[in-house]
């Protein structure tokens, strides 16, 4: 593991720490020109690669040359300000962003070595090999074991009624949402409660056995109880599963993931483990933002 | 099953569906044609088809002139048998039937049609002659000099005759579509101008002019064209005394009690007025049938005889009580018979 | 930046204006739905007054002698003798038993007037359900003629219409009804037949059922077509110039007038394609391209409604774009399609202009059996009604109103209900 430290930053970081004592706060936040990330960006075991990944709508860009790897079996938390480009960039990764018209990748993610980008990739398989959760809990307007069993059944995953059932019932119990759902299986799915909607969305995606998890703010429209054990539920899984993980709330990010990649207004600042990110960060950006200069 | 399968399956039902529709023969005679007939032709139809037992015949109202064009289409399944008109077959339909291939060519004259001019029965009966009632609705009138037409200048009855009311002329009659206009303006105002010599004269020398100015009718208001539907003229002359409208003799007869018609030159509009021809706006009533498809379509041989008999055409018979009037008797007796033995036109008939 | 207190002034002088033009703004609502609504009951009141008579019919009651040698009949099997059977005379002579003080010829042919001339076949049809009445006699209530049961209906209004009876004609019935003779029963012609010249006759069956089969292929022929090119151009078609034109197109077609469709169903589906005249195949033909358009549009719509987050949880999953349309979409999107195809089908319920071209408004009197008989529809012979001269027909278009507006009330509801019954919430 070797640390990249970029000396023309420490010059200019005097500079900036005089623009802040003069209390010129607004300006040296767009001075960023041409940026280097700092931190490990890079990692041995990484499961998804992403290089030099600029990501446009339209003319505006949104990324700008970002490069960092996911490791395997480990959670990723990525934090900033908003609008700065970290949904964008989880949804490059399971190519969610193919749904936006205008939306242009430049650059390369991969994973397990394979192009996600190349033409002859087949996008259906790479969602089912990387699943993902969303801001707003959506469950189909199904019954609950329909959410769950919808997954498995389209791609084939079982051959009969009865391994689908015990499926389910993993996911479920995976979700933490077995006790509380064991009773009423064929309820709608849109009835249980916010958290309760979460987990289930949870165990929608972990049912087809993805190798990856995207989650983009997940906990963001929930209440404090829901969110803790939502936090609980995103550490065991991660023993099974990687996980990259957008978050509005430092605090969260701090609880649950190893690295922490900030970003800011599109592009990366800095990739390092999360303790050292949060005690002791590289980039005085990262700095200020963690200490609620902004943001 | 995917989208597109579903597609194209649908795409092969309805064309095979066409293709059935296409290949079964037809069951049932078609008559096309004029809508003075309309109301004959169907009663004669619904008779014989609950006394055959087979199916009643489709009769549908295009107007004289559209069901002409209909009929001289040319022989086979997918054009009418027979069509209803108001009028003689033009030389010119007669030419395009042999055009086409329709060459035999069965007449049958079956009665006459009485058009009357009626108002409300809440108002005194008119006493029109046709010179008058060309005053009336023409756009062009006679002025003081001979030869000289003027813009039609009379508003009022009492200006055209010192013994009419002095009420607005209004008269609501048919649309230049209907066959009835035609008949109206031939009969009624055509009539009226030949009452005015020098263009009486006219109609020797230049002919074109002649019915231009005699079947024009006026346009500012007074003649108000009010459709095909009769009901509804009837019902407007109930709510509108003043207001005259020109229809046929069958809708006078049904609705006696709101309406009467006009004397025209001094007859009144009556069955036996309108069969013996002392009232002068009536027309003949006719039919034409292929006789190629006489044997190929069933029952068209029972559809004429039907038609032809007593009980249908005769002065008693079930027509006469729909308000048809009756041709004469030996009238009757030389059309049945030769209607019954499919005699075809010769082509020297004096067709216009 | 004016003082708080000549602010608050001002806006409270402001409110004041501002409440009595919402006020006058309600009211103008309420007086708009008002007079809607009373339009509609005017008309439906005026409708249900004129056509409610046409359910019922005068009959008269005689007595019938089912004379063998009158009719001629020996075996009632034998189909030619009961077709050459004299049925008339039947109740031509009950007629003369009732009145014998008529001898004149004229003043016989009204006294066979009284009774409808379609009365022999209902004879026939007793006979034929009784053959024990042969040779026997029974009281019988027969179908008087239209004439006749206009003048009776109007008598019991309290304004006799007696223009086209004679004063021997009045007479008789004013016999008839002293003895009790002639009363109104219902209308049992105007739901079991087809038309007739014949208003005592005269039935709906056959536009019923001609309706029936047009609609059928209609739904048969636009639902499908219609939701499937909806499910195309929503949500596999690219964005080009292309669908942006045919889009355009789509949405001018919904605005032609209907007969333009009649005038394409003359010269493609008759003159190119053969199919023949005034079958219900070919109207709902005419009529599914008419109606097409209108569901292209609405389901486009239901489908913009359906909720961006489903299809993205959809897609998340790993479920091809084809699997998120067929598993989600549509089904999201039905009861929206379903209730634009059935607003659809009330349309081409009530059309009759396109109908003109093809054929369908003619005199077909009888009940078409199937999809290529020849048939006519409601709206047309409401239509063809309201031209007849007979005063009788008046109540029996009315009545064919009453039964067109049943129809579309239904389907309407029937819209309102499936939609009801297939909303979710989310």
């Amino acid at each position: 593991m070797s640390t990249t430290v970029v000396s023309a930053a420490e010059t200019d970081s005097n500079t900036r720490s005089q623009h802040l004592m003069s209390g010129d706060q607004t300006n040296f936040l767009n001075d960023i020109q041409d940026h280097v990330t700092v931190g490990t960006c890079f990692s041995e075991n990484a499961k998804m690669s992403i290089k030099n990944v600029s990501v446009f709508y339209g003319n505006k860009q949104a990324i700008f040359d970002a490069s960092v790897d996911i490791t395997e079996n480990q959670v990723i938390a990525m934090i900033g300000p908003s609008g700065c480009g970290k949904s964008t960039l989880l949804r490059s990764l399971n190519r969610m962003n193919d749904t936006i018209e205008g939306c242009r990748v430049k650059g390369h993610i991969s994973m397990d070595g394979q192009d996600l980008y190349s033409p002859k990739l087949d996008v259906v398989e790479l969602r089912a090999r990387v699943g993902m959760v969303f801001q707003k809990p959506n469950p189909f307007p199904k019954s609950i074991y329909d959410n769950v069993a919808y997954g498995p059944k389209i791609h084939g995953l079982t051959d009969s009624r009865y391994e689908l059932d015990e499926i389910v019932e993993e996911s479920l119990r995976r979700a933490g949402l077995w006790d509380e759902v064991r009773d009423r299986l064929q309820q709608p799915g849109t009835g249980l409660s916010g958290g309760q909607q979460q987990r289930l969305c949870i165990a929608r995606a972990i049912a087809v056995s993805p190798e990856v998890i995207l989650m983009d703010e997940p906990c963001s429209a929930l209440d404090p109880i829901a969110t803790a054990r939502i936090e609980e539920l995103i550490e065991e899984l991660s023993q099974n599963f990687t996980i990259a993980i957008v978050t509005h709330n430092m605090q969260q990010a701090a609880r649950v993931s190893h690295r922490t990649a900030y970003f800011h207004l599109g592009k990366l600042i800095e990739v390092n483990p999360t303790e050292q990110v949060f005690t002791m960060p590289e980039h005085n950006l990262t700095e200020s933002y963690i200490t609620g200069r902004f943001g | 099953m995917s989208i597109k399968k579903t597609f194209e399956v649908f795409l092969a039902i309805t064309l095979v569906l066409s293709l059935a529709a296409t290949t079964s023969a037809r069951e049932n005679i078609e008559v096309v044609g004029s809508s003075t007939v309309y109301p004959f032709s169907t009663v004669v139809a619904e008779r014989y088809g609950r006394s055959s037992g087979k199916a009643t015949p489709k009769i549908e109202s295009t107007g004289s002139g559209g069901g002409m064009k209909l009929f001289c289409s040319g022989i086979g399944t997918q054009f009418p048998d027979i069509t209803n008109s108001s009028r003689r077959m033009k030389k010119s339909e007669f030419n395009q039937c042999q055009k086409n291939g329709v060459s035999e060519i069965v007449e049958v004259q079956v009665g006459f049609d009485g058009l009357v001019m009626a108002n409300s029965v809440e108002s005194p009966v008119m006493k029109l002659s046709r010179k008058e009632i060309f005053l009336a609705l023409a756009a062009k009138v006679p002025g003081d000099k001979e030869g000289e037409l003027i813009d039609n200048p009379y508003m009022t009855w009492k200006q055209i005759n010192e013994s009419f009311p002095d009420d607005k002329i209004e008269v609501l009659g048919p649309p230049p579509t209907s066959g009835t206009r035609d008949a109206f303006v031939e009969l009624a105002m055509e009539g009226g101008c030949k009452a005015i010599p020098w263009l009486a004269a006219m109609e020797k020398t230049d002919k074109r002019a002649f019915k231009s100015i005699c079947h024009t009718i006026r346009e500012d208001g007074h003649f108000i064209e009010a459709g095909e539907n009769d009901n509804l003229i009837v019902q407007k002359l109930q709510a509108n005394p003043k207001a005259l409208g020109i229809f046929g003799f069958s809708f006078l007869d049904q609705n006696a009690d709101s309406v009467h018609g006009a004397f025209i030159e001094e007859v009144a509009p009556e069955f036996d007025s309108i069969a013996d021809k002392s009232y002068p706006v009536s027309r003949p009533l006719y039919f034409y049938v292929k006789k190629a498809h006489v044997g190929v379509v069933p029952g068209i041989q029972g559809f004429l005889d039907e038609f032809t008999s007593e009980k249908a055409w005769g002065e008693e018979g079930y027509l006469a009580e729909k308000g048809m009037i009756p041709l004469s008797t030996e009238q009757r007796r030389l059309t049945g018979k030769n209607t019954r033995a499919l005699l075809p036109m010769t082509g020297d008939e004096p067709l216009k | 930046m004016s003082k708080p207190s000549r602010n608050l002034e001002r806006i409270q002088r402001s409110l004041v204006s501002r409440y009595r033009a919402e006020k006058a703004f309600r009211l103008c609502g309420i007086a708009a739905v008002t007079l809607g609504l009373l339009a509609v009951l005017v008309l439906f009141a005026d409708i249900f007054l004129k056509g409610k008579s046409a359910f019922s019919a005068t009959y008269i009651q005689l007595e019938i002698n089912y004379d063998q040698e009158v009719l001629g009949i020996d075996d009632l099997s034998d189909e030619g003798a009961l077709m050459l059977a004299d049925w008339d005379r039947l109740h031509k002579t009950a007629l003369r038993q009732e009145f014998p003080q008529v001898r004149k010829r004229s003043e016989r042919r009204e006294l066979y007037a009284l009774v409808s001339n379609g009365a022999g076949y209902d004879l026939k049809e007793r006979l034929l359900s009784e053959p024990e009445l042969l040779d026997q006699t029974e009281k019988f209530w027969i179908l008087a003629d239209d004439d006749i049961d206009t003048y009776y209906k109007s008598l019991l209004k309290g304004r006799a219409y007696t223009a086209r009876l004679s004063l021997a004609q009045l007479e008789r019935v004013k016999q008839l009804i002293d003895q009790d003779r002639i009363e109104l029963q219902f209308n049992a012609n105007f739901l079991s037949r087809g038309d007739s010249r014949e208003p005592e006759q005269v039935g709906i069956k056959g536009a019923m059922f001609g309706s029936f089969f047009t609609l059928v292929i209609t739904l048969l022929l636009s639902f499908p077509i219609g939701i499937a090119a909806a499910i195309y151009l929503e949500e596999f078609a690219e964005k080009n110039r292309w669908t942006e034109f045919i889009e355009v197109n789509i949405n001018n077609l919904a605005a032609v007038p209907s007969i333009i469709f009649g005038l394409l169903g003359l010269a493609i589906f008759i003159n190119f394609f053969n199919v023949p005249r005034s079958i219900p195949f070919l109207g709902g033909l005419v009529l599914a391209v008419m109606t097409l358009p209108t569901i292209i549009i609405t389901s486009r719509a239901a489908i913009k409604s359906v909720p961006p987050s489903i299809r993205e949880a959809a897609l998340g999953l790993g479920a091809s774009p084809n699997q998120v349309v067929l598993h989600y979409v549509v089904p999201l999107a039905m009861p929206g399609m379903l209730t634009g195809s059935i607003i659809g089908m009330a349309r081409a319920l009530g059309e009759t202009a396109p109908l003109l071209m093809i054929g369908m408004v003619a005199f077909i009197a009888d009940v078409p059996g199937g999809f290529t008989d020849p048939a006519t529809v409601l709206p047309v012979q409401i239509f063809l009604w309201a031209d007849s001269p007979e005063r009788a027909f008046i109540e029996k278009t009315s009545a064919a109103i009453m039964v067109l507006l049943a129809f579309l009330i239904t389907m309407n509801l029937s819209a309102v209900w499936l939609r009801k019954k297939l909303e979710r919430r989310w």
